[in-house]
């Protein structure tokens, strides 16, 4: 759905930045692959992987009261898996070596999850609305279509109910 | 001994010309605690930046054969100074301070050594 070159611009462009990065991928909320430069790590099963971790991950922020969901990091013994949102339909999801600066990863993560939430909104979107934020009716749909739907499907209620308990 | 929040304080409010402070974990890049900064000067950008000076020194280190340990790196800008003191023993290993000056009103050597004495009474 969206500018696909464009999305595979800003992968390589991360992976220059951060030469520890051994994949990187970017994927709609539901498990499809948009964008992958992954070497040696299959996209499409690493998308589906990575919509089941972020129907669990958004569940779990939300139960806690931790607002949207932001980023996912996983460490296992030989390097890291990081999943960042992009935008209301998209997330990016890379993969690092063991000695990665995990500092430097946030922020290169947190910046292109961004720019790649702009493309893929934009290009799904109708193209008059602003492309970070759609309106919260939509989002209410999407969470009844789809359980494992993207990061910032839960937050119809955002802000009110959390708020109100803690201050009452 | 000073825990980072007291530590940080203090290397802020007793150090002249310093604007901020933070303590970085190397081995991750990410800030353990931060001090002062602004908008336009993000201590978390810098500690992830500062980290891979550190580890680029450490690298360059290991290829000349040098077995000494660094004790602290200073940047010179036009406008500021950057001490980064790495700190050791008591848990402390992959640490360090990271301390931003404004050049105009430091005083290096006393920069220096004061952020020494914050290092040796700071318990992580």
């Amino acid at each position: 759905m969206a500018d696909e070159p464009a999305l595979l611009e800003e992968l390589h462009r991360l992976r220059a930045r951060v030469p520890q990065l051994t994949g990187a991928l970017a994927a709609s909320v539901d498990g499809l692959v948009l964008a992958h430069d992954t070497p040696g790590v299959e996209p499409e099963g690493l998308a589906a992987l990575t919509a089941a971790a972020l129907g669990v991950a958004i569940r779990t922020t939300d139960a806690t009261g931790r607002g949207e969901l932001r980023e996912l990091l996983l460490r296992g013994h030989l390097g890291y898996v990081a999943t960042y949102a992009a935008g209301a339909h998209a997330v990016l999801t890379l993969l690092a070596q063991d000695r990665v600066n995990v500092g430097r990863l946030h922020l290169e993560g947190r910046r292109a999850g961004a720019r790649i939430g702009e493309l893929v909104d934009a290009a799904a979107l109708a193209p008059a609305r602003p492309a970070v934020r759609p309106a919260p009716r939509t989002r209410t749909a999407r969470t009844a279509a789809s359980p494992a739907a993207g990061p910032t499907t839960t937050t119809t209620p955002r802000g009110t109910t959390p708020r109100t308990t803690t201050e009452s | 001994m000073a825990n980072t929040e007291t530590a940080l304080k203090e290397a802020l409010a007793s150090i002249e010309g310093a604007t901020g402070a933070a303590l970085v974990d190397y081995t991750s890049g990410m800030a353990l605690g931060t001090i002062g900064g602004s908008k336009t000067f993000d201590l978390n950008v810098a500690a992830a930046g500062n980290t891979d000076v550190i580890r680029a020194k450490i690298r360059t280190m290991e290829h000349l054969g040098l077995k000494a340990e660094i004790e602290d790196i200073l940047i010179t800008l036009t406008d500021q100074y950057h001490l980064i003191r790495l700190l050791t023993g008591r848990g402390g290993n992959g640490l360090f301070l990271y301390l931003v000056l404004d050049a105009k009103r430091a005083n290096l050597a006393m920069a220096r050594h004061q952020l020494k004495r914050i290092e040796e009474s700071l318990e992580v």
